[in-house]
């Protein structure tokens, strides 16, 4: 007699927030903080309704800011707890020192954040721009492109954060609205594949927690060469964690049916001439534009960025390299370049890849559609510079250039 | 003179436990956070964890590198951030069924302050945790600056004196009663000068904060920063008791009581005139200061009014 | 257990064992040499002494002792504040000038 698991995953239809909280919840936190901020609030209601019917069992804390949520979480993670707080734009803001703190000690924090314009332009709606401005905070960031992929990363971002090689905290992004309102029919894996994906963790050494008695401190000054040390120590540990995401997603696919590439992924670019970088919904988008322009003749490829900090150069590299021009889609500015942050960072690549011309485009601010013709002109410019014209290096597609 | 008294004060039984801290740390000579430090070390016993920030006190809480000036488990966070850490680790210790004194200890500055929002959403939450706030009336770590438990007409380096401008021009908070609004199982005030009803109330503290929250605020003098003499810390607390400058009272349940009786209260000018950064006060600004000590001692007396405990 | 040996200088080896910034209190703590910092330091006149502890309970560093029928006070740590003379209720302690005294007296 062959035992079977006859456990079979459930499929629901539900929102790219909604599936973030079913993610949460099969991964067993202890303490989760709430506080709402449109487009993210969705999550924290569904979380509430799980722990108020009595199946999300954890120390639930409405607290008053988001610096608090943050603070709540990163003081419960070094007590020992599994735990996760949501929030957006504004919110990442206000908890800017607290999430420095965060990364800083080392609290496997997982957080996630639903892409949004934050303030100095008051707007309520999507953009990248919120995530960027906290790119040097020290978090792993992680993008997600589907409402599928939302519950799935989130799963896997509590494998990471708190491997003992990784120990840092992970922010999951997923643009607002174009996702976090976005219902679709979802596989949703069981309690059984997550404990079992998870419980990896408890195979390892455990890191250091503060309890009573303990005779131990968490946040020493760092003096001198400690303080350095620590510095490194830090950067080593994202380092890591790049090759570590990849293996957690072949791992999570041998569990739970699938995989999404890790760092990037990687569509149509062996043989391409040239090829479109870009991340988040955008990417679906553009996978069909790719198909068509394929068809249409022109050798394009894609890379979806999936894992933004640390920035996955060497895969990015390897996927650029040699190509005739790269075209980089912005959600967001890097301030004081001129430049989307994205085509900022892969340029960095330049000695790498080759000099060959790297177009950037900037699109999808403020809730303005990132649409298929948007794209296809993007694919165009790339391949008017592959072919030796004149090119515009950066364009703003948001504002009908 | 008598033959030896021969007993020492009760509450010095709670000098029997060890001390957990370094015998020699970065405090300044005679400075009353290091006797408050240490005696609540003392009350509460070696388990409890202790949540600081940047402040005076940091410097002895914090690690240097992996060394430590003290025994107890420690947690630093941001000034922004006290009161929600602490509630991160209460809520950690709950979930996993630890027992734990989880105890803030903070300055104004942090309490009053910047820190005050996080503060005031705990309290609400009744989270259950102790609230040390050492008042000294004022930034000291920075070099004394204003905070708004700086009193009325006081001097700070950014409240200073010249022929413009003669120093604080408002009021401080009245914190003890904002934290006694917030509907908590306890509140009090207390001071280094009586350490007996210091050490009463530390002890509710810790047994009320198992059902939840305790605001705990004690006047600690600052010598540098208010121009005493370095012997002058306990004198100053017993005179700011005396002149109901600082009553010591406390709510329980919501019920107030004035613990320390003071029956002919002194004129706050016997409290000014011991201080340095009041020596500039005119005669105004010494009756503006006594009117806001009257006020407020008459707003406490009121609240006890209504008191079912006796008083 | 260290992850990474981040070596500064060739030949140390990590002052950190962890990742994050904790210290270590249970091997022993840090001390400065606080008695140093004086300029005076308190004289204790036994026979005036009533034993009635009000030094012994204020003292900031907590570095007077009290033994069976005596207080002790460790010039280690004294950081010469003077609380103990002030507060003294039959003025048994006085503040003496560092260098009035010779070395080992008091």
């Amino acid at each position: 007699m062959v035992a079977v698991n006859l456990e079979h995953r459930p499929r629901r239809v539900l929102t790219g927030n909604a599936a973030a909280a079913y993610a949460v919840r099969l991964c067993r936190p202890d303490v989760v903080s709430l506080y709402p901020i449109t487009p993210q609030t969705e999550v924290i209601e569904q979380l509430e309704k799980f722990y108020a019917d009595g199946s999300l069992d954890c120390e639930m804390v409405t607290v008053e800011g988001e610096n608090s949520a943050q603070n709540v979480v990163c003081g419960a993670s070094m007590a020992g707890s599994r735990v996760f707080t949501a929030t957006s734009s504004w919110g990442l803001a206000f908890m800017y020192d607290a999430m420095l703190q965060t990364a800083g000690y080392r609290a496997p924090v997982v957080m996630v954040n639903v892409n949004r314009e934050p303030p100095g332009i008051q707007s309520v709606c999507s953009g990248q721009q919120d995530m960027i401005a906290t790119r040097d905070s020290g978090w792993i960031q992680v993008i997600a492109e589907s409402v599928q992929e939302i519950l799935d990363l989130t799963i896997m971002a509590y494998r990471l954060a708190e491997d003992y090689e990784v120990q840092l905290p992970v922010m999951v992004n997923y643009d607002g609205y174009y996702l976090s309102f976005l219902a679709e029919s979802i596989e949703i894996p069981t309690q059984t594949d997550v404990d079992a994906f998870l419980g990896v963790l408890k195979q390892q050494p455990q890191r250091p927690v503060l309890e009573p008695g303990c005779e131990r401190g968490v946040g020493a000054h760092g003096l001198g060469a400690g303080f350095v040390e620590l510095r490194r120590k830090h950067m080593a540990a994202m380092e890591r964690s790049k090759q570590k995401f990849d293996a957690i997603d072949t791992d999570f696919g041998e569990s739970c049916g699938r995989h999404y590439y890790g760092q990037i992924e990687t569509y149509r670019t062996d043989d391409a001439d040239i090829v479109l970088v870009t991340s988040g919904s955008a990417a679906g988008t553009a996978r069909t534009v790719i198909d068509a322009k394929r068809q249409a003749g022109i050798k394009a490829g894609l890379v979806k960025i999936r894992m933004y900090r640390p920035f996955p150069k060497e895969r990015l590299a390897l996927a650029l390299k040699g190509k005739k021009a790269i075209g980089v889609l912005d959600r967001s500015v890097a301030f004081g370049w001129d430049c989307g942050p994205m085509h900022q960072e892969t340029s960095a690549l330049a000695a790498k890849i080759g000099c060959m011309p790297i177009l950037g485009f900037i699109d999808g601010l403020a809730n303005m559609d990132i649409t298929k013709p948007h794209i296809e002109r993007m694919v165009d410019d790339i391949q008017n510079a592959a072919l030796g014209n004149d090119f515009r290096e950066v364009t703003w597609v948001a504002s009908g250039e | 003179m008598g033959g030896k008294v021969k007993k020492l004060p009760k509450v010095t039984q709670f000098y029997r436990n060890e001390d957990q801290f370094s015998p020699g740390v970065a405090f300044c000579s005679g400075c009353t956070l290091e006797l408050n430090l240490r005696f609540i070390s003392r009350v509460l016993g070696k388990d409890a964890v202790f949540v600081g920030t940047p402040s005076c006190s940091a410097p002895v809480l914090n690690g240097a590198n992996t060394g430590a000036w003290h025994k107890h488990a420690h947690y630093a966070c941001t000034m922004t951030g006290v009161a929600s850490s602490a509630t991160g680790l209460t809520r950690a210790y709950q979930k996993a069924g630890k027992e734990a004194t989880v105890v803030c200890y903070t300055g104004d500055g942090c309490a009053m302050d910047v820190g005050f929002q996080p503060l005031s959403g705990a309290a609400e939450r009744n989270e259950k945790l102790i609230y040390i706030c050492y008042d000294n009336e004022g930034y000291m770590n920075t070099g004394i600056q204003r905070s708004s438990a700086t009193p009325l007409g006081a001097e700070t380096s950014s409240t200073q004196v010249g022929s413009r401008a003669r120093g604080k021009t408002t009021g401080s908070k009245h914190m003890a009663m904002i934290m006694a609004m917030h509907d908590i199982p306890y509140v009090a005030t207390a001071t280094l000068s009586h350490l007996d009803d210091y050490a009463k109330k530390l002890i509710k503290a810790r047994e009320l904060a198992k059902t939840g929250f305790v605001y705990l605020h004690v006047f600690t003098p600052c010598n540098v920063g208010w121009k005493t003499p370095t012997d002058a810390s306990i004198e100053v607390c017993r005179t700011a008791v005396r002149t109901n400058y600082f009553p010591l009272w406390e709510a329980e349940h919501g019920e107030f009581r004035i613990t320390y009786k003071v029956r002919n209260p002194k004129p706050v000018s016997d409290l000014t005139s011991l201080l340095g950064k009041f020596r500039h006060l005119d005669d105004g600004q010494i009756a503006a200061l006594q009117n806001q000590v009257d006020k407020r001692f008459k707003i406490v007396q009121s609240l006890c009014g209504t008191s079912a405990l006796p008083h | 257990m260290a992850l990474i040996d981040v070596k500064i200088k060739p030949g140390s080896g990590p002052i950190f064992t962890t990742e994050g910034p904790w210290s270590d209190s249970s091997t022993g703590t840090l001390c400065l040499p606080t008695g140093t910092w004086r300029t005076e330091r308190p004289i204790l006149e036994e026979k005036k002494c009533t034993y009635c502890g009000l030094c012994y309970l204020y003292c900031p560093p907590q570095c007077i002792h009290a033994e069976a029928e005596f207080f002790t006070i460790d010039l280690k740590f004294c950081k010469g504040c003077g609380i103990c003379a002030k507060e003294c209720p039959t003025g048994a302690i006085a503040m003496v000038l560092e260098g009035a005294v010779a070395d080992g007296s008091g």
